[in-house]
């Protein structure tokens, strides 16, 4: 496995959910559980899928395959911190952790850590990306 | 089916069953509704923009499927595991529109940490024919 130091920022990425956007995702996931809906506690909770969907890589305005015609989603580590409630925005920090080679093939290992706008950190994610030239699809 | 500190090595759970329509897979990264050119045309939402990226076909996000895990996990261990819990995948076939995923888990370790019970599953999600197409593990606290 050979590892590169090559290391490009992305832009970060603000999001608001709104009750009507975290809806969206309910729909989506099929998943209209209560908590994400209503609480005796609070807002409601933020779906999961939402904050996954909205920390991918390509969510940030800065983002470019740099030359590769496609990145596949191949692996991930994800932990999550905190939960995440409705009403509030939410900002995506990247850093790329690691590029390799492996097996003739190409991986990206990039981290994204959401955060709520009072500071309260909610995910970290790791996600390996198999960079794909073109003729490689599939 | 949610897990107690006495909950057995070897339990299996499956969760339910999950059909990853054209609207749902739209909704999920087509891009907000109320956005002007909803849906946003990426590799999940047209095939056409998936061929001129190299693949062979579009594909479902894996954060739609990974919601499916987590989902799981949440009926497993309660809210508390969007404190503490964590989860490592592979993503190992591609997932096609109206394919039909079902999430599942077996405990594979418990050990005692402090005064909770720390699990570690076994996690992944079968497509309608069996295949698996995201295997990993996850723990959480109880």
């Amino acid at each position: 496995m050979a590892q590169s130091s090559k290391q490009e920022p992305f832009e970060p990425f603000e999001f608001h959910v709104t009750p009507e956007f975290n809806e969206q995702y309910l729909f989506a996931a099929e998943d209209y559980h209560p908590r994400y809906l209503a609480t005796d506690s609070g807002p409601p909770l933020v779906h999961p899928g939402l904050l996954l969907n909205q920390s991918n890589v390509t969510r940030s305005p800065s983002f470019s395959l740099r030359g590769w015609m496609a990145g596949i989603h191949a692996a991930e580590e994800v932990e999550f911190i905190n939960p995440a409630r409705v009403g509030k925005r939410f900002r995506v920090t990247w850093k790329v952790l690691e590029e390799y080679e492996k097996r003739g093939r190409h991986y990206t290992v990039i981290e994204a850590l959401v955060v709520e706008e009072d500071g309260l950190e909610i995910l970290r994610r790791r996600t390996h990306g198999l960079l794909v030239k073109r003729g490689e699809g599939g | 089916m949610k897990m107690t500190r006495e909950t057995p090595m070897g339990t299996e759970f499956i969760g339910k069953k999950k059909r990853l329509s054209e609207a749902r897979v739209l909704a999920f990264s087509g891009g907000r509704f109320n956005a002007s050119a909803w849906p946003g045309k990426n590799i999940h939402t047209d095939l056409e923009f998936a061929k001129s990226y190299g693949l062979p076909t579009r594909s479902a996000s894996a954060t739609q499927y990974m919601a499916y895990l987590v989902e799981l996990m949440i009926d497993l261990f309660g809210e508390g595991w969007l404190n503490h819990g964590k989860m490592n995948l592979k993503f190992i076939a591609i997932v096609d529109v109206d394919d039909e995923l079902v999430s599942k888990a077996v405990i594979t370790s418990k050990e005692v940490k402090d005064s909770k019970v720390s699990f570690t599953l076994s996690v992944w999600c079968d497509n309608q024919q069996g295949d698996k197409v995201a295997i990993g593990t996850a723990t959480g606290l109880i």
